[in-house]
């Protein structure tokens, strides 16, 4: 469990990423922390492996003050996937896969392995392990991120706009392949996105945070679709330009979804596909 | 150096067909330039006798050579002594130039700063005449390579600092995120990467180690120039003397270039790749 307990963060410049926020991630759940560009998601989610450390309040790992715990220790032992994977080009991919494993004096052949293994659980080929990351696609790079991520075996897993920075095909396909991951491993997830589907998509719970860090609406997709706190978030989920009040039209003998505004966005099945 | 090389890219547009034509049309002129000059030289050695056989054959024997080698043989030495120690001292140097610790940066910038600024023949001169004034004295070999080092050093620890801090900052940040201490990330992913990318720029300070050593003249050192001096003053064939030692040089350094190119192009393409996709 993570608990965000009244944390606040003014840089050294002055500039004051977030105010006061809190909030709980309960074990082995997965929850999305989603805002725009600057809202201070990078800063919070950093707080948890203190890469960032709180000006004030505190976080706590399973009611233990993170502030009082070796930044090394804590780091090894939390999974963090970058937006750009933040691979080591001069490494190969399954040694990049084992960087922690190694340091921590697994042997080499044994974190080889296990990195071989992390490789295909993220759906790779595992021939890609002795390939450089440079030879591997934006997608693929994003998979030996969250391969990496898992190394160590952590508990609490977060990534960082994982997805970001590839097509909305590929995304797709990791959000899905995300999804898999977390219903076999069940990790505690904490996303961070400013991608409000990729939000819903993944998230138990999702924060709709404002700049500062202010918590515009906490709860469930479907409570934050049906009720949303305000206006700043009827725009922001779109339900309020109608992006999401979609009606059913009949083309060519197909239920076609359509918007309010009558742009067709999806096709519906005789039996809907149920999420997960 | 890459950085450079990127900068260089980035500020001068590619030239066009026109451009190209030019730049192609200048180079002929100055090839024949050149040509001519060489031809020049060749006419007036050749008005007084110096290109007559008896005055080259000399150069085809042994003895002769056996002498020129030991110098050549010295300069190798004197290069690869002071460049196995002065390239991880130069490291050592820049580490301590973007240490945290305020002191270490401010005595190493200061070193730095000091001896690239130096010529090196005055440091010769310290070696040679200063320090035995105090009773410090050094075999004749230390007392050229010593400067070498020193002078060497702080430039390669420029080289390595520039080649640091061309190293994708992200690559910090990915370290701290999976666990590594700031000296494992030092260690690990920031100076291979680091040496990746000089590596072409301290095969050039290679070169320019190499040059340094024809100071060994001063000192008396038996390295290339100096064995050439010698034999000058035994032979009195100055001009075929110098012809051939300057030939000796500039081989060693087109071949040490050559090689930097080399390395260059592939480290180019290693980088290109390693950042292609951020
Ligand atoms: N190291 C820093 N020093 C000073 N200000 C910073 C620093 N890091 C972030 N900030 C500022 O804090 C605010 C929040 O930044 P943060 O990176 O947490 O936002 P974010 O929600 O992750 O944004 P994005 O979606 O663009 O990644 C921004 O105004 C940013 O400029
Ligand atoms: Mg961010």
């Amino acid at each position: 469990m993570i608990r965000f307990d009244h944390v606040g963060k003014t840089y050294p410049d002055g500039t004051t990423a977030v105010e006061d926020f809190s909030l709980t991630v309960d074990s082995h759940a997965s929850v999305v922390l989603v805002g725009t560009s600057g809202s201070g998601k990078t800063t919070l989610m950093r707080m948890v492996n203190r890469m960032v450390d709180p000006t004030s309040g505190r976080v706590l790992i399973d009611d233990e003050d993170v502030a009082a715990m070796d930044p090394v220790k804590l780091r090894r032992r939390i999974g963090y996937v970058m937006q750009a994977s933040g691979l080591l080009p001069h490494r190969t991919v399954a040694e990049n896969v084992a960087t922690v494993p190694h340091l921590e004096g697994v042997s080499r052949r044994r974190s080889r392995s296990r990195a071989l293994a992390l490789l295909e659980m993220v759906g790779l080929d595992h021939k890609l392990g002795d390939r450089y990351p440079s030879q591997l696609s934006g997608g693929q790079q994003q998979r030996v991120g969250v391969a990496r991520a898992l190394a160590a075996d952590p508990n609490i897993l977060l990534m960082d706009e994982p997805f970001g920075a590839v097509d909305p095909i590929v995304r797709a396909e990791l959000q899905k392949e995300l999804l898999r991951l977390q219903s076999e491993l069940g990790k505690t997830i904490l996303f961070v996105t400013h991608d409000i589907d990729e939000a819903f998509l993944l998230g138990e719970k999702v924060v709709i945070l404002k700049p500062g860090g202010v918590v515009a609406q906490e709860g469930t997709p479907s409570q934050i679709l049906a009720d949303p706190a305000d206006d700043f978030v009827e725009t922001f989920v779109g339900s309020g330009r109608g992006k999401r009040a979609l009606h059913l039209e009949e083309v060519d003998g197909r239920q076609v979804v359509v918007d309010e505004s009558g742009r067709p966005t999806g096709v519906l099945h005789a039996a809907p596909e149920s999420r997960s | 150096m890459s950085a450079n090389t990127t900068a260089t890219q980035v500020l001068f547009d590619a030239p066009g067909p026109r451009g190209r034509r030019r730049i192609l049309l200048l180079s002929v002129l100055s090839v024949l330039l050149i040509l001519a000059l060489i031809g020049a030289g060749l006419w007036q050695f050749q008005r007084n006798g110096q290109l007559a056989a008896d005055k080259w054959i000399p150069y085809l024997r042994r003895d002769y050579l056996a002498f020129l080698g030991k110098g050549l043989a010295g300069t190798l030495e004197a290069t690869a002594v002071a460049a196995v120690i002065a390239f991880p001292f130069g490291l050592v140097l820049a580490l301590g130039r973007i240490s945290r610790l305020r002191a270490l940066s401010t005595v190493a910038a200061v070193w730095i700063e000091f001896f690239r600024g130096i010529p090196m023949l005055l440091v010769v001169y310290a070696f040679l005449l200063a320090l035995p004034a105090y009773g410090v004295t050094f075999p004749r070999f230390w007392m050229l390579v010593i400067p070498m080092i020193l002078v060497s050093s702080a430039t390669t620890a420029e080289v390595f600092r520039a080649g640091i801090g061309a190293v994708d900052r992200g690559q910090n940040e990915a370290s701290a995120a999976v666990g590594l201490t700031h000296g494992q990330t030092m260690r690990y992913v920031i100076l291979p990467q680091a040496v990746r990318l000089v590596l072409p720029s301290l095969i050039l300070a290679l070169v320019s180690l190499l040059k340094d050593s024809t100071l060994g003249y001063v000192v008396s050192f038996n390295e290339l120039q100096f064995q050439g001096k010698t034999m000058v003053s035994i032979t009195r064939f100055l001009v075929q003397t110098y012809l051939v030692v300057s030939v000796i040089y500039i081989v060693l350094n087109f071949l040490l270039t050559k090689l930097a190119g080399l390395l260059d192009v592939r480290m180019h393409r290693r980088a290109a790749e390693g950042s292609g996709r951020r």
